[in-house]
Parts: structure tokens; sequence; C-alpha cells
């Protein structure tokens, strides 16, 4: 057992060698490109299973402005999903490319290697035009433009869908939605939401770990589902999106009313259906933590729910994070510090948030100790804070999208 | 300070780490071994942060098992007839 592994470490070691020379070698051819206007990625935060996409296996606490040949030349990004510690990108060729972390297998390729530094295409899903991709803690999702949802990655707790507890390394069709049409999959640290056009409209369905309630298929707590079930709590609403992450799900009506479910944010208890969270405000966009909620109403404003902690983890006067009260639901709180400006994109990690202004601004607050929020150090922060992507890039005109990971931050800058 | 509560019945066994794992929120795992347990331990920490959990658990699941190979009849010792 023990030789086995060794020869794995060795065989890491070996691939990962080889990499950094090829890197190297991109790197150099780089610096012609950068005449050319073409997508721009910055990754920072939690670096050691090469989430980055930097040729350095560590933490960095600044925008680090990367050079992913294979990954401009498949396409320019339409959708980066970021998870536990790996990345799915999507182009808007529909192609997709995966690296970081793979030793469940969620970045599809077919094996369970880990630390894979520079993006590779996922070559099963070569014949599809994936439309949209999402990743959890340790598994992903893709849904295809002809309504097919494929998983991959852990399913130990019957987040992949398919009817059993293996986990898979090569994206497989969830035989349930074969004959519907998948628009979306949310995948969060040990469930799956998946978001279907039927003939009835919108319905939600969910699979995994539901001893939270993140499932909302039954008024008790079920411990875990691997085949796909109807949530429940959704009778004449259209749901148009939908958000899972932690132990929590969210979604958002054509309405734009907003609606949790699972592990209660802040000192809220769990709720095992959907909770519509009154607001006069129609909402957008909505992100999940682990502990917190990001929303995005249709006038620019971002309101938070939970996140109490929320720039104090790193105190180590903080106590337990207790949620003893229960019963109390969770409230929406406009985020302070963004004097006015209007926000066109936010992003959640597992314990830090991020936002662009429509002026094209990124700003960080929450846990700051890996980096994450790109500031410079590893302090929290626990309001918002603008981060610097380089004086060049203030100048220039196009838009600047932000994506989080559990401990990490992406932010990518298309030229208009 | 205590990230989360997390019953250990939450947690993974990781074969490669020998220690039962829990997801921490910067991308690493929350570990605590078996030996950890039986010495009444309950902080799972992170390798990689200052993060760490509070594991609920049963100290008896994971006592010494001496008490529990009395009931085994193979164990026991015949007694001698003079």
């Amino acid at each position: 057992m023990a030789t086995a592994a060794m020869e794995v470490n060795q065989k890491n070691k070996q691939s990962i060698i080889e990499q950094k020379q090829q890197q190297q070698q991109d790197n150099e051819n780089q610096r012609e490109k950068e005449e050319k206007e073409e997508q721009q990625l910055w990754s920072w935060g939690a670096g050691t299973d090469g989430q980055l996409g930097t040729v350095r296996l560590q933490d960095e606490l600044l925008p680090q402005l990367l050079n992913l040949p294979s990954l401009s030349s498949a396409g320019s990004v339409s959708i980066l999903a970021c998870g536990g510690a790996h990345v799915v990108a999507l182009t808007s060729g529909g192609k997709v490319l995966t690296w970081g972390r793979g030793n469940s297998g969620q970045l599809g390729h077919g094996d369970m290697a880990n630390n894979l530094l520079t993006p590779k295409p996922v070559m099963a899903l070569e014949s599809y035009f994936i439309t949209q991709v999402s990743a959890g803690w340790s598994h992903s999702g893709f849904v295809s433009d002809e309504g097919y949802v494929f998983t991959c990655g852990d399913g130990s707790f019957g987040q992949l869908g398919h009817g059993d507890y293996r986990s898979h390394c090569s994206p497989v069709k969830v035989s349930f939605f074969v004959n519907k049409h998948v628009e979306q999959i949310a995948c969060g640290m040990r469930h799956s939401l998946v978001l279907s056009k039927e003939s009835s409209g919108t319905l939600l369905y969910g699979f995994g770990s539901g001893k939270r309630g993140q499932l909302a298929i039954s008024t008790d707590r079920i411990k875990s589902v691997n085949t796909p079930d109807g949530t429940r709590g959704f009778d004449g609403v259209q749901i148009i999106t939908i958000a899972a992450n932690g132990d929590h799900s969210a979604a958002l009506s054509a309405d734009g009313e907003l609606y949790t479910w699972g592990r209660g944010l802040g000192a809220s208890s769990d709720f095992l259906s959907p909770q519509h969270l009154p607001s006069s405000s129609k909402f957008s966009k909505v992100v999940l933590g682990w502990n917190h909620a990001l929303v995005l109403s249709d006038n620019g404003e971002v309101f938070m729910l939970g996140g109490n902690h929320h720039g104090k983890l790193s105190n180590p006067e903080n106590t337990t994070l207790s949620k003893h009260l229960s019963g109390e639901a969770a409230v929406l709180e406009r985020v302070p510090g963004l004097d006015g400006m209007k926000v066109a994109e936010i992003a959640a990690g597992a314990e830090h948030s991020a936002v662009v202004t429509e002026e094209g601004a990124i700003k960080t607050w929450g846990w700051g100790e890996h980096g994450q929020l790109g500031l410079g150090s590893t302090s929290d922060e626990s309001s918002p804070r603008t981060v610097s992507l380089g004086d060049e890039v203030q100048h220039k005109d196009g838009t600047v999208r932000v994506y989080c990971g559990r401990g990490f931050t992406y932010a990518i800058r298309s030229p208009p | 300070m205590s990230y989360d509560d997390v019953e250990i019945e939450d947690m993974q066994w990781n074969e490669e780490l020998q220690a039962y794992t829990y997801p921490c929120p910067c991308g690493d795992l929350f570990q605590i071994t078996k030996e950890d347990l039986k010495l009444g331990e309950e902080i799972a920490r992170c390798p990689s942060c200052s993060l760490y959990i509070t594991v609920i658990y049963n100290s008896e699941d994971f006592a010494d098992n001496k008490s529990k190979n009395n009931l085994d009849p193979q164990k026991q010792q015949p007694v001698a007839v003079a």
C-alpha cells in the first residue's frame, strides 16, 4: 500500500516537473500576445492544489495575471466555475477545460490525477455543446444545449445522481434527465440541484446529502439520495436560477423573488423547505457561501444574508460560531461600504465575498487568511475593499467578471 | 476559535491520510485521527490554516477495545479444574 502510494507520488512529481517546464516555455511566447486584445485572467487565494493556474503550488495574496495558452486557444471563457480546489472553465464555443485538484475525479479526465496545473480539455464532452457548468466541493456538473446533464467526481453522498454512491472520474450522463430538458446544475458541498424545463414549467430536483434540508425533497431530514427527486415548495413559482454551496441552496424566481433552504444562514435554524425572503427589491442574482448569501438587485444593490462573522474568522477573540437561536429567519442586510456605487457582478467563496462595480472595480471582503481577498495580506476585512489588477487595466475598457472558489478567487477581463 | 461543530458520522474516513476528515473553507481538510479520538480529543485541525472544528462523538465508540474483547468467547481463558 505504501509502495503504491510512493509510486503515485513519484509519477505526480514527474508530471508536475514536466508541466512546470511547459509553463516556462509558454511564458516566453506570451510576451507577443500581450499586444493583442485577448481575455485576461487573474487568480489569487489558496493555491496548493493548483487551483490558481499558476506554476507555483502556493497561496497568492495578490492577483496573478495568468498565462494559460491551452485555455485561450480553446476560445473565450463564458463561465468559470470554481469548486473546493478545482476550476471548470466553459468557453463560448461550448468546450470545457478543467484544472486543479482531481483526486476525486472532479476534473473529468478519466483518472484521479492530482494537482493539474494547466487547463486541459474534457475530452468526454467533446461531442457536446456545453452551455452551463458548476463546481462543488469535490464534484462537477455540466449541462449541454440539448438538455443533458453530466456529473463526475466524488459520489459518496449520492451527489452525482446516478443511483449509487460511486465516484466517477469522467463525466457521466444523469439518466434521470434524459427525457427532460435541463437548464442548470448547481453543485454544493455534498449535494446537487438541477433546474429542468418541462411542459408544466421549470422544475427543481435535488440529490446527494439532505441532512440539513438542502434538497427540500421531504418534510423530514433525508440522510442522502442518489437519484434526483423533486423539490417541494415551489408550486406556482417559476424558478429561473439556482445556487448551491456548503449545505444550503437558493433560487430566484422569474419575478425576482429570493428563496433559500437547507442549513440556516446566520442565526437561523435549518429549513427543510424553500423560504421566501420578502423584500421590496427584485433580485437578478444569488450566490452562496458556507455561512452567507449575497443577492444582487435589479438596480445594482447588494444584500447579504448571514455572514455575521464575515471578516472575523481570523480573530482569536472570536469563539464558537454558535447558532443557538432557532427559528429566527436570516435578515437581508445591505452591504455597507459600496458608497452608493452600483454593482454589476457578485460572487461568493466559502467565507469571502467579491463584487464588481458598474465601473469595473473589484471589491472583496470576508475571510482573508489565504489571500483570497487579493489585497496583499492575510487579514480579514469586514467591509468591501478595492482589489487592484494593475495600472494598465484601470485605463482600459471592457468587462470585468469575478468568480470565487471555496478559498480562492478569479477575475476575467474581456475586451470590449 | 471553533469554526463549526461536526458530528463524527458526517466526517469521511480518508484511507490515505488515516484520519477522519471534513471540508475546510480554504479547500483543505479538517483532520482527526482514531488515536486522537481514543484520547478523547475533540479538535480536528486544518493543516493549511488556523481554523479548526469541534468533533461531536460518543467517546465510548472510540475507547480502547479491551473491555469489548471480554465478550469474545475465543479469548476467554478456560477455567482449570483441579
